[in-house]
């Protein structure tokens, strides 16, 4: 039988079903993205070339200028360092916790209240997470005056001495990425969960009778099969962790050395067009092999099936 | 032949998509068809009306020139955009303050309140308001030649102190004149504890330094501060800063590193920081030393030399911190509980207000600008309330005690100087503000400051 005309495609058609997709993309991504990329080439205002930025008597990369400031600055550098510093704490204790809370939270009874109490703060804002937390962080440094602050309270109670948390490095830094991983941990918990759920029962059963230890069974079985979930929550919490903007925005502004490379680019949006978007290529840049990664492990998964 | 009819099919689902896509569109451009037979329609009773009302346009000019108001060449019924920061009371003594204006002219004010800098950069390059008014002076130089001379405009000069008028002058233009101002070399205190500990009010840099000296020997702490303020942290020293510098260098010091002459790692600055550093890093000197500084936020500073008990006898803050006070503490009355003395020794004043620009040369703009200008608008303007105006004909006419006695330390200047951060705009403030807080924490000074000079500038370059 002749296919119906309907099924036949032509080289024309296809194009028609993805042009709104595609239109989409182009106009909110490829061109903002080659517009940045332009942008990072010019001068403050956003119009002369960048080597008008260049100072005399100091190093000057000519249209790259704004790089060399991304790259050398003091401010970046630390910047550059902070996130290095998030990505190598926040990720694991996220995904740690998460993992944690998964596996322990589905062997009681008030699961569902745990992981919701867990869960919680995904419904809270970046920016009202940090004013959250910037109450539990205050210090009052007056005479007899009371701790308001959680933390400053609890400490005062048992006799110790406040802690200026947010103003005494490195600490704050960590104080920081707490609350990163008080928001994110529900995030990873509620993925690992469900994959921790969708384990056959009969590997597991399987396992138990040929004598594994509950610990043998957590990193023998169960950890290598849920692998591809961890690397999916893993790599979100990745590029969630190298934008991250509003937690440090809120609490310090990037004072005391907790500078974050997404606030200096939004500090420098409106003085400064060509070192601003400079900066965002640069996110862009260190961005895309983790892109590349998460494309490339969802391809070979997709392969699998 | 199929594919060709895939294709005409398939393009016309596109075409309706585009189609009913612009459907909503197309409501809107039918409007104005119905609406262009409205005007004809409504063409010939206006025309009519018209005899009416030139008799009412007459009659305000009359009444106005009785009532002080210059309104020459106001029609009754125009119209005058005007573009400010302020919204909710601050809106409203401003309205109180044109409503004069408004009933003697009959012009009527069309306001936008905004604080985006974006927004007015887009009116003006696109459909400027009449007038302006606006924090910052430096938006002169973005916009000199689309503003007008507020003399050609008719500006009562007179009204105002020489340096309002020639710092307000660019290349032989009158571009703006302040509106109102707020004091910020003052430093409060509370006259009940001063008197309790015999402590005097310094009249002079030396005297203030003896006085905190002896404060710390008598195991009280001098000062207050608090740097912390959302999105802007540092602020507060910049201010202290600038008194520091006014008091030990003067105004024309303050106006060199404005315009670039004097690089804010100078000697000068550094020896500002030097005394600020001591003030603000040592817990003798400020509640909780580096870390209150760094820690408190600028509004809890304001109470705690008015606490019970008090924290500090002293808080360096803006004169809206009077208010913040009241709120704070309602039972506290000023003059006994709370007052306020200039800074000792400072050479000039420095403040922050709102400045009166012009873009508009229409007939009611002129009468605006002469209204404002004149002693009756500052006599207005000094009866609503609404901090301090620097017009002459504000003097005396101040609802209460205490704005009475900031206009006076005003019109008594030497000598006045805009915030050199707002002046100046970032890069410069933010490198300024983290400089601050870095030093507070006990940074080096002059590196700190070699950052902030590149910073200035880079502020200054065009």
């Amino acid at each position: 039988m002749e296919t119906p005309t309907i099924m036949k495609q032509g080289r024309l058609v296809p194009w028609l079903y993805v042009l709104p997709a595609l239109f989409m993309i182009v106009v909110f991504v490829v061109y903002p993205m080659l517009s940045t990329t332009q942008l990072s080439f010019t001068d403050r205002h956003g119009t002369g070339s960048a080597s008008a930025q260049c100072v005399q008597g100091q190093p000057c990369w000519g249209v790259f200028e704004n790089y060399r400031y991304a790259l050398t600055n003091p401010e970046m550098t630390t910047a550059l360092r902070n996130n290095a510093l998030w990505l190598l704490v926040m990720v694991p204790l996220t995904v740690a916790i998460g993992l944690l809370v998964a596996v322990l939270a589905d062997r009681v009874k008030y699961e569902g209240l745990v992981k919701a109490l867990i869960f919680m703060p995904m419904a809270i804002s970046f920016i009202g997470a940090g004013v959250i937390w910037r109450f539990m962080y205050d210090i009052q440094t007056g005479a007899n005056q009371p701790q308001i602050g959680v933390l400053n309270a609890a400490l005062t109670g048992v006799g110790a001495k406040p802690v200026p948390w947010l103003s005494t490095q490195p600490l704050n830094n960590f104080a920081l990425m707490m609350v990163g991983i008080w928001l994110w941990a529900g995030f990873s918990m509620t993925i690992l969960s469900a994959a921790l759920k969708g384990l056959p029962n009969e590997i597991l059963e399987a396992a138990r009778v040929d004598g594994a230890n509950e610990w043998q069974l957590f990193w023998r079985i169960m950890i290598p099969m849920i692998m591809p979930t961890i690397t999916v929550v893993a790599t979100t919490l990745l590029i969630i962790v190298l934008k991250i903007f509003d937690i440090v925005f809120v609490m310090t502004n990037g004072n005391f050395g907790t500078e974050v490379i997404a606030n200096r680019m939004f500090n420098l949006i409106v003085t400064n067009v060509g070192r601003s978007t400079a900066i965002a290529v640069l996110l862009l840049v260190l961005t895309i092999p983790v892109m590349y990664f998460n494309v490339r492990r969802f391809r070979e998964q997709e392969s699998m099936r | 032949m199929k594919a060709k009819f895939l294709v005409v099919l398939s393009s016309l689902m596109a075409l309706g998509l585009v189609v009913s896509a612009c459907g909503p569109a197309a409501t809107p451009t039918s409007a104005p068809a119905t609406q262009q037979t409205q005007p004809t329609q409504a063409s010939q009773p206006t025309q009519g009306a018209q005899p009416t009302q030139a008799k009412p346009t007459e009659a305000p000019t009359q009444a106005a020139s009785a009532g002080g108001i210059d309104c020459t060449g106001v029609q009754s019924g125009d119209t005058l955009s005007v573009m400010y920061q302020w919204s909710g009371s601050e809106e409203e003594k401003f309205n109180t303050i044109v409503k004069p204006f408004e009933d003697a002219c009959g012009v009527k004010l069309n306001t936008q309140s905004t604080r985006d800098a974006a927004v007015l950069d887009t009116s003006v390059k696109s459909t400027p308001p009449d007038i302006l008014f606006w924090p910052s002076t430096a938006i002169t130089n973005l916009y000199s030649n689309k503003m007008q001379d507020l003399t050609t405009l008719g500006a009562h000069t007179e009204n105002y102190a020489k340096f309002w008028v020639s710092g307000g002058t660019i290349n032989g233009k009158l571009l703006t004149l302040p509106a109102k101002e707020d004091i910020k070399t003052i430093i409060w205190y509370s006259p009940t504890q001063f008197q309790a500990f015999g402590y005097k009010v310094p009249t002079t840099f030396d005297e203030l330094n003896t006085l905190v000296e002896k404060m710390v020997s008598d195991g009280n702490i001098p000062w207050s501060m608090g740097l912390k303020s959302q999105g802007s942290d540092g602020w507060p020293g910049s201010d202290f800063i600038q008194d520091l510098l006014l008091t030990l260098q003067g105004p024309d010091y303050v106006q060199g590193i404005m315009d670039g002459s004097i690089p804010y790692n100078d000697q000068g600055v550094q020896d500002a920081y030097k005394i600020y550093q001591k003030w603000a890093s040592d817990p003798k000197y400020t509640v909780g030393g580096a870390t209150g500084t760094v820690n408190t936020p600028f509004l809890d500073a304001i109470y705690q030399p008015f606490s019970d008990p008090p924290q500090s006898m002293m808080v360096k803050q803006s004169g809206f911190a009077g208010g913040e006070i009241v709120k704070q503490f309602p039972n506290l009355k000023y003059g006994t509980d709370f007052d306020f003395f200039q800074f000792p020794g400072a050479k000039g004043m420095q403040g922050g207000g709102d400045n009166l620009f012009a873009f508009g040369t229409s007939p009611a703009t002129m009468a605006f600008v002469k209204y404002i200008t004149s002693k009756e608008g500052g006599k207005n303007w000094a009866a609503a309330g609404f901090d301090e105006s620097p017009n002459i004909g504000a003097q005396g006419n101040y609802p209460d005690k205490q704005l009475e006695k900031k206009s006076q330390m005003l019109a008594n200047a030497q000598g006045f100087t805009t915030d050199i951060g707002d002046t100046l705009g970032a890069p410069f403030n933010t490198a300024e503000w983290k400089a601050i807080v870095d030093v507070v924490q006990g940074a080096d000074i002059p590196t700190a400051l070699k950052a902030v000079a590149a910073a200035q500038k880079e502020a200054l370059s065009k």
